[in-house]
């Protein structure tokens, strides 16, 4: 009985389940002749070169993805070594699949944010309500007393995609150990407080102040601010005074005594160190110890 | 002739919020502060930045020019007081942030109500070249006193490419609360005049218009009484626009008066237009016909907290606070600050900050009103009520371009015109749920602005 049920059904069933086989086979049969008629030749090398690349579509290359950019890097190898999250590392891998040489580039590059002060630290001069953003902040208002500093809105935070940038009272704070160096921070930030500079030891010194203002006026909305006065100039030459603000020559930078002297003499603490280990940051006001006794 | 003050020509879009003039509109030029020290922008207006003549310590005349730059969009700056050099230093600057100044310590300085300008019964611009009066208007460092700070030599130079024809003269004033404008017309109104024709024989234009909105009927009639008396001056005429803001928008005007479209990203003198300010015409007279540099201007300072809202005749360079100090100072009740009026004015927190060439006035909002504002209350999503496409003069979607800034869709933002709009912040004043449309796309403006300079490759 059950048998006979089967039987039936299966002979009514029979001639869709052939035209289904017929159906695929005749679409496979297509989609065969049209793979071969229509292939796309991939150079094998693209898929090398993407699988050397970190594959963090970051777009520290300029590039809309790691996938552009390798396509890009084989059809002009001047553009190796801008994928800064890979390294040295990855640009040597490339530079094999391509077959070119690697010219040392020196240490990595690292950011830098060029304001130290806290909330405490700065002045305001009226309370902002607009849109929560650096960029509107800093066209829409000039609100906080320094036109030079840190806006402390984020959009450098929210520019980085490896949670590397935090914004602790007021400060913008570059977690080292997270950091690929992928530049994208130092684009988002509107008062461009954020620069890249070559990280050759562990931790570097810098001076973390963007005010153009004179000393006397610098003094009167911040803190901690560089006011010019040359007083680390004279210590060693590394440091340069330009338009009332310090700035470090990184390229000949190494940590000496000279440097640190002029560290300890900086009038307004603007002078610290940043880096992996780098030590809290001193307060101004305080002079060090070994000064006072002097 | 009978004046029709109803004004039936407009634009589609656009604004009616509370004029709040009478605060100040039946108020004569004053004489403003007797200023100790005044800091001259470098930067005044759009285009290259100016250079300093002068060091520190240098004495300097009034009328002397201090700062100049060999570019051809850019425009000399003239010391407006007797003094000496203090400083180049840095100051306030509401669109550019700290910008250097030149910061000049006044010897004497008495007040006066107007420049020593005076119209000679015999003008006749016909004694003056095309050549000649643009050459005045360069060396008198005239820029567009209505706002943007164009410079007026680049306008009104005749361009083979772009040949002139029509010449409109903007005494819209459409913004509420402002009123030097107005007070200038009534006031100057020959000097006015004068300035007028001299543009029009640099430019090369054959027809005239005087726009002025409908609610400035005296205005009107003391121009067209002004204009009969004038001879030489049948191609002139008044033209009462409709009462609308942005009526005195470049591009609305022209499509008010002429009902031509100004391409998107194009200028008036592609279609053979130039607009001038009834300010940067009086500025004109005096410069050719007197060689006064542009040094002074008239700034309204008004708004609910300011205790004498009036029209005050000062040197550039003046610092608000001086001003606002002049006017009764800072009241209890005030809370916002702004250069300009309460539309496209910008707010200000540095009161250092000094008067440019483009400053109209100062309007000092108090803290109740700030409180109504609309982004002091709650925001909400975008209810698709359509209302920011309607009064949106320039025919753009503000909500869609808002939002694509918002969550960083730059090209979306782009492929509706972010770079059309004039930031005349009609959409923000009727959204319902109190987006702040304008402020998402001058944001956006300026993201576009970096990402084109600093991408690499
Ligand atoms: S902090 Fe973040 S955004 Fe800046 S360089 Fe490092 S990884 Fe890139
Ligand atoms: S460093 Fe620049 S982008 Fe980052 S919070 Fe400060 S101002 Fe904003
Ligand atoms: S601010 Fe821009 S988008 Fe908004 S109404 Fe004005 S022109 Fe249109
Ligand atoms: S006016 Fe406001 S709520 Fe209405 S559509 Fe525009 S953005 Fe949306």
């Amino acid at each position: 009985m059950i048998l006979a049920n089967v039987l039936e059904l299966w002979s009514s069933v029979w001639p869709a389940g052939v035209t289904m086989l017929g159906l695929g086979s005749g679409f496979a049969l297509v989609l065969l002749i049209a793979s071969e008629k229509l292939k796309v030749t991939v150079d094998p090398k693209i898929e090398q070169i993407h699988e050397a690349l970190p594959n963090l579509d970051c777009g520290a290359c300029g590039f809309a993805g790691c996938g552009q950019y390798a396509k890009a890097v084989l059809g002009d190898p001047e553009l190796l070594g801008k994928c800064a999250p890979g390294g040295p590392e990855t640009s040597s891998k490339i530079a094999d699949v391509l077959n070119l040489q690697v010219s040392d580039s020196g240490p990595q590059q690292r950011p830098i944010v060029r304001c130290r002060a806290c909330t405490a630290d700065k002045t305001l001069y009226a309370q902002y309500q607009g849109i929560q953003s650096c960029i509107a902040a800093n066209a829409l208002a000039n609100v906080q007393a320094c036109g030079f500093g840190c806006l402390s809105f984020g959009d450098c935070t929210r520019a980085c995609k490896f949670d590397a940038l935090h914004i602790v009272d007021g400060m913008t704070i570059v977690d080292y150990e997270k950091c690929t160096g992928c530049t994208a921070c130092s684009k988002a930030c509107p008062r461009n407080l954020i620069e890249m500079v070559p990280f050759g030891y562990e931790n570097m010194m810098i001076v973390a102040c963007n005010s153009k203002e004179t000393g006397k006026s610098t003094r009167s909305i911040c803190k901690v601010g560089c006011i010019g006065c040359g007083i680390c100039v004279k210590q060693t030459d590394v440091f340069s005074v330009e338009d009332n603000l310090a700035r470090i020559d990184f390229t000949r930078y190494e940590p000496n005594e000279q440097a640190e002297t002029a560290m300890n003499k900086c009038p307004t603490k603007v002078i610290i160190y940043r880096g992996k280990t780098a030590p809290e940051p001193p307060q101004p006001g305080k002079k060090p110890v070994a000064a006072t006794k002097a | 002739m009978k004046v029709n003050v109803k004004g039936r020509f407009s634009f589609p879009g656009g604004i009616h919020p509370p004029e709040k003039k009478d605060l100040s509109r039946e108020v004569e030029i004053q004489p403003g502060p007797a200023v100790k020290e005044v800091a001259v922008m470098l930067s005044q207006h759009i285009g290259a930045v100016c250079q300093p003549l002068n060091r520190k310590g240098d004495a300097v005349q009034a009328g002397q020019k201090i700062g100049d730059c060999d570019a051809f969009v850019s425009a000399p700056v003239h010391s407006p007081i007797t003094g000496k050099v203090k400083e180049i230093a840095l100051r306030s600057h509401a669109v550019l942030g700290r910008s250097s100044a030149i910061v000049i310590e006044a010897f004497s300085y008495s007040p006066t109500r107007r420049s020593y300008f005076k119209l000679k019964d015999d003008f006749d611009e016909k004694n003056y070249s095309a050549g000649q009066i643009c050459e005045a208007v360069r060396q008198a460092g005239i820029v567009g006193m209505g706002g943007a700070g164009f410079p007026t030599r680049v306008k009104i130079e005749p361009n083979p490419q772009m040949p002139k024809e029509t010449l409109i003269i903007n005494g819209c004033e459409c913004e509420p609360y402002i009123t030097c404008d107005y007070r200038i017309m009534l006031e100057w109104t020959n000097q006015i005049i004068a300035g007028i024709k001299l543009a029009r024989k640099a430019s090369g234009c054959s027809q005239v218009f005087i726009a002025i909105e409908g609610n400035k009927p005296k205005a009107i009639e003391v121009m067209n009484r002004a204009l009969e008396s004038f001879a030489n001056s049948d191609s002139i005429k008044v033209i009462p626009v409709k009462t609308k803001y942005p009526q005195g928008g470049e591009r609305q005007l022209i499509k008010a008066i002429l009902k031509k479209d100004v391409p998107t990203g194009g200028i008036p003198p592609m279609i053979g237009v130039v607009v001038l300010n009834v300010a940067t015409a009086a500025a004109i007279a005096e410069a050719v016909i007197s060689d006064l540099p542009l040094t002074h201007r008239v700034v309204t300072v008004t708004g609910e907290a300011v205790a004498k809202p009036g029209n005050y005749y000062v040197p550039i360079g003046t610092s608000v606070e001086d001003l606002i100090e002049f006017c009764g100072g800072v009241t209890k009740k005030s809370a916002k600050v702004l250069l300009g009026g309460p539309m496209m004015g910008i707010a200000i927190a540095d009161l250092k900050t000094p008067i440019t060439k483009a400053t109209n006035a100062i309007t000092v909002l108090t803290k109740e009103q700030i409180g109504r504002a609309k982004f002091a209350r709650r925001q909400t999503a975008c209810i698709c009520c359509g209302r920011c496409l309607e009064v949106c003069p320039e025919n753009l979607n503000p909500t869609k371009i808002a939002h694509a800034v918002k969550y960083n869709f730059l090209d979306v933002a782009e492929s509706y015109y972010i770079s059309a709009c004039m930031e005349c912040g009609c959409c923000s004043y009727v959204c319902p749920a109190n987006i702040e449309l304008t402020g998402y796309i001058k944001t956006g403006k300026i993201f576009l602005a970096r990402q084109k300079k600093k991408i690499p490759g």
